[in-house]
C-alpha cells in the first residue's frame, strides 16, 4: 500500500486493523481467517472420523453386543438435533438482520441461538449420564472410546460457540455492530453453522450407520 | 521513469527498545526475532542433546549413561526439539519477518494472534523440558509408537509423555494459527501491482507450507489428544491390550508428519530461491516452474505417509512406492532450476551464498538416498537402521539448516542495520560442512551394515566401532562450528558494518527500505511490475528482460 | 543507493576449488581405501535377499550417476562463472526455458517410474508366500526376549527357543528350504532384523492374535554361518539388547538339531519336592529377587501370575553367565501354576521371566 496514512493515532483503528475493510473488496481478512481455521477443524475431526471408522472396522461385532442398543437415534439425542439445526436457522436469521441494521432483531434472534446452544449442551451432558449408567464410559474398548471423543470434542466446539454467541450478543446489545461494520458476526455464524454440519455428520454416523 | 530509491534515514533505535517492548510486541518484525532467537536456543539444547548420544555411541558399551532409558529421553527430546522447537519455529520466524516486507504490507493480518503464536513456544518448550525432572522425559521416540508410548509397564509411565503431547498440542495450535496468518496476509495485504506471479519465491513457499500446516497439523492434533485418551482416561485407540489398534497410530501421526518435512524445508528452498538469484545477479530460473513444482510438492506430500510403515505389513504397498517416487520429479525441477539461476551468472561468494551452495550438494545426497528407500524391498533392508538417520539429516540438516543459516547471513543486515562477518562466517561454513559430512556420511554405512536405530549401545564385534567414533568427531566438529557463528552474531551486534538499505544488490522489496525497516516498514513503495522490483528499480525496466 | 556492494567481499572463487578437491580427496580416499564397499549391503544370505541386493545395485548405479553428473554441474557452474573482480556488467537476464522445464521433467518421471517398475516386480518375489512351506517358525516378541517356535504341519509347536536379552537358545534354520515365519508380539511393536537377510518385518501386538507372515530361503552357500539379528523398532529400555543369532544349518544338521531341542526342557525330575518356595509375578515385576533353596535335592516354585490375561510370565533358571538350567513353560496372566525343578549344587544362580528378562524380573537363587 504507498499508504500515506501515518495517522496512527487519529484513526480507531491502527492502520493494519483498518486493512480488514481494505477498498480491494472481497472477503474481509476476519472472515477468511475463521474460514481457514474451520478448515484445519474440519481436518482435525477427520482424523478422528478415520479413527473411528478404522476402529469399527477392525472390531467386529460393531455395535458391540453389550451396546447393541444403546445409541438410538430417537433417543434425546433426536431432539437435541432438531434444536441445533433450528439454532442454525435463528442464527442465520440474526445476521440477515444486522446485514439491515435491524439491532433488535439481530439481539433476538442471536439470544435465541445462544438459548438453543446451552440447551443443546445441557442435553449432551444429562444424556452422557444416561449412557455411563447403562455401562458405556470412554474405558468401554473402541465402542466407548471413540463415541465419547468424537461427541466430546464436538461439545467443547459448541461451547466455544456458545462463548462466541455471547460475546457477540454482549456487543451487540452495547450497539457496536451496524450493517457495515459486523465481521465478528459473520465470522461466529460461519462458525456455528460448521459446528451445525460436523453434529450432523455425527448424529448420521453414531447413531444411524453405526 | 526509473529513478533510485530515496535516500531513507535510518530508524530511529527501534532495537534498542526495553523489555517491555519485546514482552509485548505485536510488530512481526519483532515477533520475528524473538522467533529466531528463541529457535536458536532450541537448537543449541537439542544439539546437546545429540551430543550426549553421540558420546554414548562414540565407542561399545555403555559408559557414561547407568539408565538406558535416559538415552531414549535424550535421542526422543532431540528429535522432538529439533523438529518442533526449532526448524518449524525458525523458518516462521524468517517467514515473519520478510514475507510482510516482501509484498510491501505493513504488518501481518493478524499481529496479536502473531504474538501469541510465539509465546505459546517458550511455555511448550518449558513444558516438554519439565519431564526431565518430573520421572523422566517422554523416551517413546519423537514417533512416539503406541504400545510404547501408553502408560503400562514397560511402556511410557510417569508424567513425561503427558507432558510431551501437551507440550506438542500448544506447539500444533501455535503453527496453526500462524498458518492462518499466513494465509490472510499474503492473500489480502499484497501491495498494488504484486499479483501472485509476481511475488517472491520465499512468499509462495510460505502460502503452500501454510497450507499444508492448516490441513496436515490437525490431523496430528487429533492423534496427540487420541493417545491422551489412552493413557488417561482408559482410552482403546491405540492399545491393543485394550481392543486397541497399534498401526492406526502410525497412519495418522504419519498422516500429519510426512508434510511435515515439507513444512520443515520449502520455505528453506525459498530462502535459497532468494538468494541465489541475488549472488547471481540474474533472476531465478524458470519461476513459474518452480511455484507449480512447489504446489506439486504440496500435494503429492499428503500421499506418500505410508512410506514409513512399509515394514508393518499393513499397507498398500505399490501405491506408496509410486508417490514417493513421483515426489523426486518435482524436487528435481527446483533443483535444476537453481543450478540453471548460477550459470552463465555472475556468482559472488559471499556467506550467503556459501551455505546456499552447501544446501544444494547436501540436499541432492539427501534426496538421493530417499530414494533408495522408495524402493520397498530395499526399504525392508534399510528401515530403521542409520541408513534413514543419514537420510532425514541429509535433508534436514545439510538441507534445511544450510538454509536458515544462508538466511541468517542474508537477512541480518535487514534486520539489525549491520554486517555480519564474512572471515567468521567463511570459517563456520567450512567446520559445519566438513563436521557435517563427517557425522553422517558414515551412517550410510552404519546402517547397510546392519545398524539399526535408537541403540544405546552395540556389539563391539559388529564392526560399527570405527563409523561410529568418526560420527562423533564430527558432531563435535559441528559444536565446535557454533562457536564462530555465535561470535560473529555477538561483535556484529556491536560494532558490525552498518548495512544500509541494500548491501546485497537484492530484488526484493525489502531491500527498498531501511536497515532496520521503520514500525510500518515502509515510507514509499517503488513500482511493482515484476518479481524483483527493487532490481527493476535500480537498473530501470531495461534491466528486467521484461 | 549504497556503496557497490561489489568490492566488500573477496572474490572467494577458491571455495570452487575447495570444494573440487574435497570431493575429490574423498573420492580417492574411498577408492584407495576400498571403502566403495562399504556402501553396498553385505552378501545377501537368502535368494530374496539377493533380489534385493540386485536391486539395490540398479538403484545406486542410477544414484550415483545422477549424483555425479548434479554435482558435477554445480561445481562447474561455481567455477566456471565467478564474478572477475570490477566486472559490474549483468549476465545475461535468462528468465527461464520451457524446453529445459520440460525435458528435467519428463526425463526424471521416465526414471523414476523405471525404478518403481523393478521395484515392484522384485517386490512381488520377495513377498511370495508358498502355500505349503516346508518349516514354519512361529516367531514372539516381547520385552526383551525373542521365542521361536517350530511348528509341525498342523500348527503346534513341536520346539521351542527363548533368547532373552540376547542370551539363551537360537534360531536355527535348514538352507535351501523355503522357510515361513509368523511373527507378532505380546506386548509392544518390535521388528524382526536379520542384516544379512537384507530383510526386516514389524512384530505387532494384535488384539486377536493374528501374525504376520513371510518366507524366505536361505543360500547353500550360508550353511555353517552365523548371522546377526536384532530387534529394530524402539520397544523400550531393553532394546539394544534384543539380539538373537540365526544359524544357518545344512538339512541334516537341522533335523538332527530340531530332534534334540524337541528334547528340552528335561522332563520334569521324579522324587520328592524338598522345599517349596512362593513367588508372585505383577506389573511385569517379581514380588522377590532374592531366593533360597538348599542344595541337592529338588524344588518347586509356586508361581502366581497376578498380570493381567495376555501377559505371560515364567520362571527360568540360568548360570550366572547365561547358560540355561531349568527352561519352564510360561503361564498366562491371571493363572498359577507350580514348577518343579531338579536338584542344584550350591552357588548363584539366576532367576529370571524368560519373556521380560528386565531388572525387575530378574533375581538371584542361592543354593546353599
Amino acid at each position: 500500500m504507498t499508504s500515506d496514512s501515518h495517522a496512527l493515532t487519529t484513526t480507531e483503528h491502527s492502520p493494519v486493523a483498518g486493512l480488514a475493510h481494505d477498498a480491494s473488496g472481497g472477503i474481509s481478512n476476519p472472515i477468511l481467517g475463521m474460514l481457514l481455521f474451520i478448515t484445519s477443524e474440519v481436518m482435525f475431526f477427520a482424523g478422528l472420523f478415520a479413527a473411528y471408522f478404522a476402529s469399527r472396522a477392525a472390531a467386529a461385532p460393531w455395535p458391540p453386543a453389550e451396546f447393541e442398543h444403546t445409541l438410538e437415534p430417537f433417543s434425546l439425542v433426536f431432539p437435541a438435533t432438531v434444536m441445533l439445526v433450528i439454532s442454525s436457522v435463528t442464527c442465520q436469521i440474526g445476521v440477515n438482520a444486522i446485514r439491515r441494521d435491524d439491532r433488535a432483531g439481530f439481539i433476538r434472534a442471536i439470544g435465541l441461538t445462544l438459548i438453543l446452544g446451552i440447551v443443546f449442551l445441557l442435553i449432551q451432558v444429562y444424556d452422557y449420564g444416561l449412557l455411563y449408567s447403562e455401562g458405556l464410559t470412554v474405558a468401554a474398548g473402541p465402542y466407548g472410546t471413540t463415541y465419547y471423543t468424537l461427541t466430546g470434542f464436538h461439545g467443547a466446539h459448541v461451547f466455544g460457540g456458545v462463548i462466541m454467541l455471547a460475546v457477540i450478543l454482549y456487543r451487540g446489545m452495547a450497539g457496536q455492530f451496524s450493517s457495515r461494520h459486523h465481521d465478528a458476526v459473520e465470522a461466529t455464524s460461519i462458525y456455528w453453522h460448521f459446528v451445525d454440519v460436523v453434529w450432523i455428520g455425527l448424529y448420521t454416523t453414531l447413531y444411524w450407520l453405526r | 521513469m526509473a529513478t533510485t530509491a530515496p535516500a531513507l534515514t535510518p530508524a530511529a533505535s527501534g532495537y534498542r527498545s526495553g523489555l517491555y517492548e519485546w514482552l509485548t510486541t505485536t510488530d512481526h518484525k519483532k515477533i520475528g526475532i524473538l522467533y529466531v532467537t528463541n529457535s536458536f536456543i532450541f537448537f543449541f539444547l537439542g544439539g546437546l542433546l545429540a551430543l550426549g548420544v553421540r558420546t554414548e555411541l562414540a565407542q561399545p558399551g555403555l559408559q557414561y549413561l547407568a539408565d538406558e532409558n535416559l538415552y531414549n529421553e535424550l535421542f526422543t527430546m532431540h528429535g522432538t526439539v529439533m523438529i518442533f522447537l526449532f526448524i518449524i519455529p525458525m523458518l516462521v520466524g524468517f517467514g515473519n519477518y520478510v514475507v510482510p516486507l516482501q509484498i510491501g504490507a505493513p504488518d501481518m493480518a493478524f499481529p496479536r494472534i502473531n504474538a501469541l503464536s510465539f509465546w505459546m513456544l517458550p511455555l511448550a518448550g518449558i513444558l516438554l523440558f519439565t519431564g526431565f525432572v518430573t520421572g523422566g522425559a517422554a523416551a517413546a521416540g519423537w514417533t512416539s509408537y503406541s504400545p510404547l508410548a501408553q502408560d503400562r509397564p514397560l511402556g511410557s509411565v510417569g508424567p513425561g509423555q503427558d507432558l510431551w503431547i501437551v507440550g506438542l498440542l500448544l506447539i500444533g495450535t501455535s503453527s496453526i494459527l500462524g498458518s492462518i496468518n499466513f494465509l490472510v496476509t499474503i492473500f489480502k495485504m499484497r501491495a498494488p501491482g504484486m499479483t501472485l506471479f509476481r511475488m517472491p519465491i520465499l512468499v509462495w513457499t510460505v502460502l503452500v507450507t501454510s497450507v499444508l500446516v492448516l490441513m496436515a497439523t490437525p490431523v496430528l492434533t487429533s492423534a496427540l489428544v487420541m493417545l491422551f485418551i489412552d493413557r488417561n482416561y482408559g482410552g482403546s485407540f491405540f492399545d491393543p491390550a485394550n481392543g486397541g489398534n497399534a498401526v492406526l497410530w502410525q497412519n495418522v501421526f504419519w498422516f500429519y508428519s510426512h508434510p511435515a518435512v515439507y513444512i520443515m524445508v520449502l520455505p528453506a528452498m525459498g530462502m535459497i530461491s532468494e538468494i541465489l538469484p541475488v549472488f547471481s545477479r540474474k533472476p531465478l530460473f524458470g519461476y513459474k516452474a518452480f511455484v507449480f513444482a512447489t504446489a506439486g510438492i504440496g500435494a503429492l506430500g499428503f500421499s506418500v505417509w505410508a512410506h514409513h510403515m512399509f515394514t508393518t505389513g499393513s499397507v498398500y504397498l505399490p501405491f506408496f512406492s509410486l508417490m514417493t517416487f513421483l515426489i523426486a520429479v518435482p524436487t528435481g525441477v527446483k533443483m535444476f532450476n537453481w543450478i540453471f539461476t548460477l550459470f552463465r551468472g555472475k556468482l559472488t561468494f559471499a556467506t550467503p551464498l556459501l551455505f546456499a551452495l552447501g544446501f544444494l550438494s547436501m540436499f541432492l545426497i539427501g534426496g538421493i538416498n530417499g530414494a533408495f528407500s522408495a524402493a520397498v524391498p530395499v526399504d525392508f533392508a534399510l528401515h530403521d537402521t542409520y541408513w534413514v538417520v543419514a537420510h532425514l539429516h541429509y535433508v534436514l540438516f545439510g538441507g534445511s539448516v544450510f538454509g536458515v543459516f544462508a538466511g541468517v547471513y542474508f537477512w541480518f543486515p535487514k534486520m539489525t542495520g549491520r554486517m555480519l562477518g564474512e572471515g567468521l562466517g567463511k570459517v563456520q561454513f567450512v567446520l559445519m560442512f566438513i563436521g557435517f559430512n563427517l557425522t553422517f556420511f558414515p551412517m550410510h554405512a552404519l546402517g547397510l551394515a546392519g545398524m539399526p536405530r535408537r541403540i544405546a549401545d552395540y556389539a563391539s564385534d559388529a564392526g560399527w566401532n570405527e563409523l561410529n567414533l568418526a560420527a562423533t568427531v564430527g558432531g563435535f566438529l559441528i559444536a565446535a562450528s557454533v562457536l564462530p557463528f555465535l561470535w560473529n552474531v555477538f561483535v556484529s551486534l556491536r560494532s558490525g558494518k552498518p548495512a544500509g538499505d541494500d548491501p546485497w544488490e537484492g530484488n526484493t522489496l525489502e531491500w527498498a527500505t531501511s536497515s532496520p525497516p521503520p514500525p510500518y516498514n515502509f515510507d514509499h513503495l517503488p513500482e511493482i511490475r515484476s518479481e524483483r522490483p527493487v532490481f527493476d528499480l535500480r537498473h530501470g525496466r531495461a534491466g528486467s528482460g521484461h | 543507493m549504497s556503496s557497490s556492494p561489489r568490492t566488500r567481499f573477496a572474490p572467494g572463487s577458491i571455495w570452487a576449488w575447495v570444494l573440487l578437491a574435497s570431493i575429490a580427496v574423498g573420492l580417492i580416499l574411498a577408492v584407495v581405501t576400498d571403502s566403495v564397499g562399504a556402501l553396498f549391503p553385505p552378501e545377501a544370505a537368502t535368494a530374496q535377499g539377493r533380489e534385493i541386493r540386485d536391486l539395490y545395485t540398479i538403484v545406486f548405479v542410477i544414484a550415483a550417476v545422477i549424483f555425479f553428473v548434479v554435482e558435477g554441474l554445480i561445481v562447474w557452474t561455481v567455477i566456471r562463472y565467478r564474478r572477475r573482480p570490477g566486472d559490474d556488467e549483468l549476465p545475461p537476464q535468462t528468465h527461464g526455458n520451457n524446453l529445459a522445464e520440460i525435458a528435467w521433467t519428463v526425463v526424471p518421471t521416465l526414471i523414476v517410474t523405471f525404478l518403481f517398475v523393478i521395484s515392484w516386480q522384485t517386490l512381488n518375489n520377495v513377498e511370495a508366500v508358498s502355500a505349503e512351506p516346508e518349516v514354519t517358525v512361529r516367531v514372539t516378541g516381547s520385552q526383551f526376549a525373542w521365542t521361536f517356535d517350530y511348528l509341525d504341519a498342523g500348527g503346534t509347536s513341536v520346539a521351542k527357543q527363548t533368547v532373552a536379552n540376547g542370551e539363551g537358545g537360537i534360531l536355527a534354520l535348514p538352507v535351501g528350504r523355503s522357510i515361513q515365519f509368523r511373527v507378532h508380539s505380546v506386548d509392544v511393536i518390535h521388528a524382526f532384523y536379520v542384516p544379512a537377510f537384507l530383510f526386516k518385518r514389524d512384530v505387532n501386538p494384535d488384539p486377536d492374535g493374528r501374525e504376520s507372515v513371510f518366507e524366505l530361503t536361505i543360500k547353500g552357500s550360508f550353511a555353517g554361518e552365523v548371522l546377526r539379528g536384532q530387534c529394530a523398532e524402539l520397544c523400550g529400555l531393553g532394546h539394544r539388547k534384543m539380539t538373537f543369532e540365526v544359524h544357518a544349518m545344512t538339512q541334516a544338521n537341522f533335523e538332527a538339531w530340531l530332534i534334540e531341542a524337541q528334547q528340552t526342557p528335561p522332563p520334569a525330575p521324579s522324587g520328592p519336592v524338598g522345599t517349596t518356595l512362593q513367588l508372585v509375578a505383577k506389573d511385569i515385576a517379581y514380588d522377590t529377587l532374592e531366593l533360597e533353596v538348599p542344595a541337592g535335592e529338588p524344588f518347586a516354585i509356586e508361581f502366581d501370575n497376578q498380570d493381567l490375561a495376555g501377559i505371560t510370565h515364567d520362571v527360568d533358571i540360568r548360570l550366572q553367565d547365561g547358560t540355561v538350567v531349568a527352561n519352564t513353560t510360561e503361564i498366562d496372566g491371571g493363572s498359577s501354576t507350580t514348577y518343579v525343578y531338579g536338584a542344584l549344587d550350591a552357588g548363584e544362580y539366576t532367576f529370571m521371566c524368560s519373556i521380560h528378562p528386565v531388572p525387575s524380573m530378574t533375581g538371584t537363587l542361592t543354593v546353599n
